[in-house]
């Protein structure tokens, strides 16, 4: 319960963000949300990206969460491009405890919410911000292994 | 037909029997004229070159005369083209296309051309963001983008003619293949196949890029272009044969991509390409032969009508696309000289067919492949070993042969020489273990379902490079690799054959033993197809790509060398590979 008030407050702040960006021509439609539309296109108003640091996760540390973010990580088919586990296939470890664009909550939320540059697509537009949240709780409980192979530059 | 394209074979069949080639179909017999403005060199994909000033007695002076590194990391499959004293060049992402002037030291570029592509189209790749080049006609250098764009530029001026969307990136389509013309038609086809896309074959007019006909290879008659009275599968009757061998609704996400090469010929005035994997890689979700996936299509350019249709692998459990080439030979098979069509599938078997109707002359084994014990030339079918079978239900099935990287890649094209009446080929001696499950599409999100390791098939090598005699179906001779060898293959009428492999080495080879004549340790390694020309000096070179990647992107090296343990998941199977080898893209000019 204590999450009721959480989340419809980022559902606002969401859908606020995306009605005032710029939509790329043919591809939004009520019906049909795309999940890749141009990182530059559609990452926030003026350009900016809401303030990562400012959001809250309402399933932080919730064992249960992490646990129903782990199977939506396979159901939304995720480890299609970042593999079984989040080990990285063609898309990058989420495992390893490195982050392109931020390991906070609020950033990880954003990287899956606004989709990131490079083939990252945006699942805002599919996903509810509930869902994104428990994907971003079962990420951060993964454990980083003690020895990772060197980083990829790609 | 064009009236004109007649008047050309035509002239092309005095040729034919004025210096008795051999056994290339008419079409592909022409007087050499050192060019390579094609993918496959000719319409019949042969890859072969009737230059032959390098021969087995001087390949080992062979050395490196240009180099140009392209800038980009990502895995540089495919070939240059060139085109009187031009050479072009598109790169992998973001597909870069240049031209170097043949005629000046240096080979100074003429021109550059740099399409927009979205970068969106990075996510919807499965394998890399690779090019697989381009086709030159009438003036025109013809390519496709990752986003689904098919580009016509000016190949004198390097100006774009026109660009138009084709492939739809946010449903999961990008376009790496090389396109095929015939006539004036431009045949392009999507990758997909890992997003629950429904595949099909589009044409373009040369002149203005306006959509002639789409061509669907999975749904009903009527998108399949599978007409009364006009499409006859050799195998199969009846109707809607593309819709009914499907559950409902499961066809509309079939897969069924287009990401090979496309062969044609103007006698029969067919157009071949091979038709990719079913989604999602678990076959319970999709009970039923699912034509046309993992087939060969033949159509007619004009209006896109099917002819007929073949299925290498009903109902596929392994992932065994038969994207790869279809390669149009006359061979004599069993006493009777037949218009045949070559093709290495993935799934092990090398198949000789009648390319009039479709009907398997023979079908025998080219690698170890366990999941069937033969194909049935009666019914077509393959002849399972149903311990092999995979599904959700199934749990992890082990040890099957070959992997789903196949046991030939079909982004490794072969090449045939009328000379030696052999097929030059490289392969991939791996096996896998398959665990699927069920699984859901999302539009453009990955719809596979499925964990399947690698590990290293029999022998212990993981690769060859074989020649192969299609009229019997036996291996002639072959070239171990320690790797996988993923490159194409070039054959010459001086007898010398051309590949390259992972950890780098390119090398010649003489083409009726298979003795290794020369290796030249390039930048890094090849999954390119090389080629071979005729420079305004008059000599012969030969041209490939280095630049590792495709499958291969996760494997090449950048972990560090004195931690046995830095090794990146994929890579397990191969820990030494990422060693030996790094990502970066050159095109070389080797010459004499």
């Amino acid at each position: 319960m204590r999450y009721s008030l959480a989340v419809p407050a980022l559902v606002a702040a969401a859908a606020c963000t995306i009605a005032k960006g710029p939509v790329p021509a043919g591809s939004r439609t009520a019906t049909a949300p795309p999940p890749a539309i141009r990182y530059e296109q559609h990452i926030a108003v003026d350009g900016l990206e809401p303030p990562a640091t400012e959001m809250t996760n309402p399933y932080a540390g919730d064992a249960k969460s992490a646990e129903e973010g782990g199977k939506l990580f396979t159901s939304m088919n995720c480890d299609g491009c970042h593999g079984g586990g989040a080990t990285g296939f063609m898309g990058p470890s989420l495992s390893d405890g490195r982050w392109k664009y931020g390991g906070t909550d609020g950033a990880v939320f954003q990287s899956i919410y606004y989709g990131r540059p490079m083939g990252m697509p945006a699942f805002g537009g599919t996903l509810q911000p509930v869902i994104v949240w428990k994907l971003v709780t079962y990420l951060r409980s993964l454990p980083v292994p003690a020895a990772v192979p060197t980083q990829s530059w790609q | 037909m064009p009236s004109r394209l007649a008047a050309r074979t035509a002239v092309r069949a005095v040729f034919a029997a004025a210096f008795a080639l051999g056994a290339l179909p008419a079409h592909a017999q022409t007087r050499e004229d050192g060019q390579w403005t094609m993918p496959g060199k000719d319409y019949a994909a042969t890859r072969y070159s009737g230059l032959n000033t390098i021969t087995p007695a001087n390949a080992g002076r062979l050395k490196p005369v240009w180099t140009f590194s392209t800038g980009v990391l990502r895995g540089h499959e495919g070939q240059p083209l060139v085109v009187g004293s031009t050479m072009y060049v598109v790169t992998p992402w973001p597909d870069v296309l240049y031209a170097f002037d043949l005629t000046k030291e240096g080979f100074p570029l003429r021109w550059k051309y740099r399409p927009d592509v979205d970068q969106a189209a990075l996510g919807m790749a499965c394998c890399d963001a690779i090019n697989r080049g381009a086709f030159y006609a009438q003036g025109k250098v013809v390519y496709n983008t990752l986003d689904g764009h098919t580009i016509a530029v000016d190949a004198k001026t390097g100006r774009e003619v026109w660009n138009v969307k084709v492939g739809d990136v946010s449903n999961g389509e990008t376009m790496p293949m090389a396109p095929m013309i015939a006539g004036n038609r431009v045949i392009v086809g999507p990758s997909g196949g890992e997003y629950g896309i429904r595949g099909w074959t589009k044409a373009l007019d040369l002149a203005t890029g306006a959509p002639a006909w789409t061509g669907y290879n999975v749904g009903p008659d009527a998108e399949v272009l599978a007409r009364p009275g006009t499409f006859k599968a050799f195998y199969d009757q009846g109707k809607d044969l593309a819709l009914r061998s499907w559950p409902a609704d499961a066809w509309k996400k079939a897969g069924a991509p287009v990401w090979g090469w496309l062969s044609y010929d103007p006698a029969l005035d067919l157009v071949y390409f091979g038709v990719g994997n079913p989604g999602p890689y678990n076959p319970e979700q999709r009970a039923g032969d699912n034509k046309w996936t993992n087939s060969v299509l033949a159509r007619r350019p004009g209006d896109g009508s099917l002819i007929w249709a073949y299925q290498f692998t009903p109902n596929d459990n392994w992932d065994y696309d038969s994207n790869a080439e279809m390669i149009l030979a006359d061979l004599t098979i069993k006493g009777v000289k037949r218009k045949t069509l070559v093709h290495f599938d993935k799934n092990g078997f090398a198949y000789t067919m009648d390319r009039t109707t479709g009907e398997v002359l023979l079908a025998e084994k080219y690698v170890f492949a366990n999941w069937a014990r033969s194909i049935d030339l009666k019914t077509g079918r393959p002849v399972l070993d149903t311990t092999k079978q995979t599904g959700a239900s199934r749990g992890t099935i082990n040890y099957i042969c070959p992997s789903l990287e196949g046991g030939k890649s079909p982004a490794s094209p072969a090449a045939y020489s009328p000379q030696t009446g052999l097929f030059y080929l490289a392969t991939v001696n791996m096996c896998m273990n398959y665990a699927t499950e069920k699984t859901t599409r999302l539009r453009g999100t990955p719809y596979i379902g499925a964990t399947t390791p690698y590990t290293v098939g029999p022998g212990g090598n993981m690769g060859a490079f074989v020649a192969w005699d299609a009229t019997t179906g036996h291996r002639v001779w072959e070239i171990k690799e320690k790797f996988p060898v993923w490159s194409g293959a070039v054959a010459t009428a001086g007898n010398v054959v051309f590949y390259g492999t992972l950890d780098g080495w390119f090398r010649a080879a003489d083409a009726r033993t298979g003795k290794v004549l020369w290796s030249f340790k390039v930048g890094s390694g090849v999954v390119a197809a090389p080629i071979t020309f005729k420079g305004p000096d008059g000599k012969q070179y030969v041209a490939v790509y280095s630049g590792i990647g495709g499958d291969w992107a996760l494997l090449s090296g950048d972990t560090r060398s004195d931690d046995p343990k830095d090794v990146r998941d994929p890579a397990d199977y191969a820990k030494e590979l990422g060693r030996h080898t790094s990502q970066g893209g050159m095109v070389w000019v080797f010459g004499l």
